[in-house]
């Protein structure tokens, strides 16, 4: 082979280097950011979700209905019968949520929750598991999810009254966080009536209360 | 080249232009691959555009919820279609029992430009007295 010849090899082999490495960039790079996408669907997703949540009622889903309790134990003993039991079939999801904030509001004093007597209690935990079905018909496969629903903390003289709860599905050391949507509703009581609801469980006066309650209700979406 | 050693150089040059071949048709699989994400993303963007009209402009009976009327749907494909863009739009129930179904089912091996893209969206449809029942909003688009 002469040297000119070995030259067009050289040049060649730089030229399918070329190409190669062309190849290799187009298989790497994605014409749009696959997170992006993902995120806008989620949001989307979240959103109907929560709309959702608004109109549609317990009873689609077999119905909700709890017994009342005092101290931690549900007062299921014959004589009372049925009177202890609510039955709130017909009652929206988010309903069923405010609601639930409205009952079962905790109150911390120095940092310390106080047991309360609290006849609700258990419509909590059950509207917990009851969310969390709906929400694995709803979402589950798809992407991870928590809910939460919490109140702005009512700061009182001496404590702090306050809800929070959430549901939960997803693994949150391996999965990703894609959206967060909000949907903002008031407590269905008025502020004397609240008042009122404060003093008789604390003793303490309550002139300072905000005019209306926001229960924030948020829709996580994480990557499935 | 002065002289052409027909052993060793018609050799190399041959090699070469077969590798330089193969080189050049892994470029072109890898840009069909990327024009395929590409169309992929914008047919899914476009999906979710239409599923999200449909949901809050074209069936919406009150905000949040829709209504199952066939009319709005029937206006909202022609002009769609116009565009050259062919829609099938489904509610099921969360027991997959289907509520509406509304154009022709898409086959993906059928001569569309590309490959017919779906969306789902959650969404409560209205029924008598104010309640409303939580379904499933899906939503093909072919070109």
């Amino acid at each position: 082979m002469d040297e000119r010849g070995v030259g067009y090899i050289a040049d060649m082999l730089v030229f399918a280097l070329l190409i190669s490495f062309a190849s290799l960039l187009l298989t790497g790079a994605s014409p749009i950011d696959p997170k992006i996408e993902s995120t806008r669907y989620a949001a989307s997703f979240a959103q109907s979700t929560l709309l959702a949540l608004q109109h549609s009622t317990a009873d689609e889903f077999g119905g909700f209905e709890y017994q009342l309790s005092a101290f931690g134990f549900e007062l299921n003993v014959p004589v009372i019968g049925e009177s202890t039991k609510r039955d709130l079939r017909y009652k929206t999801l988010a309903q069923l949520l405010v609601e639930d904030a409205l009952l079962n509001l905790h109150v911390e004093a120095g940092g310390i929750e106080l047991e309360m007597l609290r006849p609700n209690q258990s419509m909590e935990s059950r509207l917990r598991g009851f969310l969390k079905e709906v929400l694995d018909k709803l979402i589950g496969g798809r992407f991870g999810y928590r809910l939460t629903v919490k109140t702005l903390p009512m700061e009182l003289d001496f404590s702090r009254v306050y809800f929070e709860t959430e549901i939960k599905n997803f693994d949150d050391m391996a999965q990703q966080k894609l959206c967060s949507e909000t949907i903002i509703s008031t407590l269905p009581i008025s502020q004397e009536e609240l008042a009122r609801l404060i003093q008789g469980v604390l003793g303490i006066s309550t002139s300072e209360l905000e005019p209306d309650i926001a229960v924030e209700i948020t829709l996580e979406l994480w990557s499935p | 080249m002065d002289q052409l050693s027909v052993g060793e150089d018609l050799f190399a040059t041959l090699t070469i232009v077969g590798l330089l071949c193969l080189f050049i048709a892994a470029l072109m699989h890898s840009y069909h691959l990327y024009a395929e994400r590409k169309n992929a993303y914008e047919s899914f963007d476009h999906a979710l555009d239409i599923a999200e009209d449909i949901k809050n402009r074209v069936l919406t009976a009150s905000p949040g919820s829709i209504d199952l009327t066939m009319g709005k749907l029937e206006d909202y494909s022609k002009s769609l279609a116009r565009e050259g863009i062919e829609l099938r739009v489904e509610v099921r129930t969360l027991g997959d029992e289907v509520l509406l179904a509304y154009g022709p089912e898409q086959n993906p091996l059928e001569g569309y430009f590309s490959p017919p893209c779906s969306v789902s969206l959650p969404v409560a449809v209205a029924r008598d007295q104010g309640s409303a029942q939580l379904c499933e909003l899906i939503v093909w688009v072919g070109r």
